[in-house]
């Protein structure tokens, strides 16, 4: 045998050496899940609720009235309620509800009216005795898909003297409601 | 290209400011939810009453731009009067409003003015009755006047109408030199919603 053959029988037998190696690594191991599980997150949502009182104007007779046809009179009460339903979700979730923008007198004799504060109740506690809720109110998940009445009274003052205040108009399009979470005591700052 | 040091310092800044102000605003985004009320817009009712009056069916408003409207009243043409005859004349009152609700209003003839256009004593011979009625037409009847005084209202509901009728009356003593003299008669009318 030349040099070259018993070259290339050595590292032949080296390749096979390697490839018998590869058995001597098998050691014990084992295998763990970390079951973390996932990360779910919660919900919070206000929305009027349509399926019981999207929003209507009712005369002091308890007559509901269609506020673009009909026209005030000294001595008139209107009441605009609405439900909003309200989804918080979240263990740690909190949120207040508040009234963004305000009814807009654009006419009438300011002493011949009286518009009164929106009035929040969440009727879903106690339905003859809603609880009311303040800008201060903390919601959490208990009071989750809960409804909400809100309430405001227009008033034509029956004291409206001469011919004060015909044919003006009272806006009310930017009344609105929002629903704010608020920080966890733990929050992050990011 | 060589950028002045002010220039990069002043980018430098502005990079800073901007990434501090994201910074915050990211620290105050919270969940929240908004919803519009829709509610409307919360509208007056006008305040008209129609004044027409009978013989001529001349049709005035009570107000016009704002300031109260006068409308001349014919009498009946029954002559000359004479001493214990009467004239006759009426308005009738219309509500008419575009209120949403009950709107009812009380029309009110006042204690009538009757002045002398010459100053002969006319006015002193002359009475004025008022009362209501259902019509115009009935204003010409004597019998309604039985027991009315010199002032009367009727109650009109919403976009009704109502009526007002007046009798005038010369004294069956007025003297003979007030022949041809003539008087003028002024009744307020007033209207309150009720």
């Amino acid at each position: 045998m030349n040099k070259m053959v018993k070259g290339a029988i050595a590292t032949g037998v080296g390749v096979v050496l390697l490839v018998g190696g590869g058995g001597t690594l098998a050691t014990w191991n084992q295998a763990q899940s970390a079951s973390m599980g996932s990360v779910v997150s919660g919900d919070l949502n206000l929305e009027v609720n349509t399926a019981t009182n999207s929003g209507k104007w009712t005369n002091a007779a308890g007559t509901v009235v269609d506020v673009k046809a009909y026209r005030v009179v000294p001595g008139d009460t209107l009441t605009y309620t609405q439900d909003l339903k309200m989804t918080l979700t979240g263990d740690l979730m909190a949120a207040k509800l508040s009234l963004t923008g305000a009814g807009a007198n654009t006419g009438f004799t300011p002493a011949s009216v009286v518009v009164s504060a929106t009035a929040l109740n969440d009727k879903s506690v106690t339905a003859s005795a809603p609880s009311p809720i303040s800008a201060s109110t903390v919601l959490t998940p208990a009071v989750n898909g809960h409804l909400v009445t809100a309430s405001t009274t227009f008033t034509f003052l029956a004291s409206t003297s001469n011919r004060d205040s015909i044919n003006q108009t009272y806006d009310f399009k930017s009344v609105g409601y929002k629903l704010e979470q608020q920080a966890p005591v733990s929050a992050n700052a990011q | 290209m060589h950028t002045p040091r002010a220039l990069k310092a002043a980018g430098l800044v502005l990079a800073a400011v901007v990434l501090g102000l994201l910074t915050v605003q990211g620290t105050y985004a919270l969940w929240n939810s908004a919803v519009n009320s829709n509610a409307g817009t919360v509208q007056a009712a006008d305040f008209r009453v129609s004044l027409t009056d009978g013989p001529t069916n001349t049709t005035t408003d009570m107000t016009v731009n704002g300031l109260p409207a006068t409308v001349a009243l014919s009498t009946t043409p029954i002559g000359v009067v004479i001493p214990g005859q009467s004239v006759y004349a009426g308005v009738q009152l219309g509500n008419v409003t575009n209120a949403g609700g009950d709107f009812k209003i009380r029309a009110t003839a006042g204690t009538p003015g009757i002045t002398d256009s010459s100053g002969s004593g006319f006015a002193s011979v002359l009475s004025v009755k008022a009362v209501a009625a259902d019509t115009l037409a009935q204003c010409q009847s004597a019998a309604l006047y039985a027991g009315a005084k010199n002032m009367a209202s009727v109650d009109i509901a919403k976009n009704m109408t109502g009526v007002l009728c007046f009798q005038v009356t010369l004294d069956a003593s007025a003297p003979g030199r007030l022949q041809g003299k003539s008087a003028g008669i002024s009744i307020p009318l007033t209207v309150d919603q009720l």
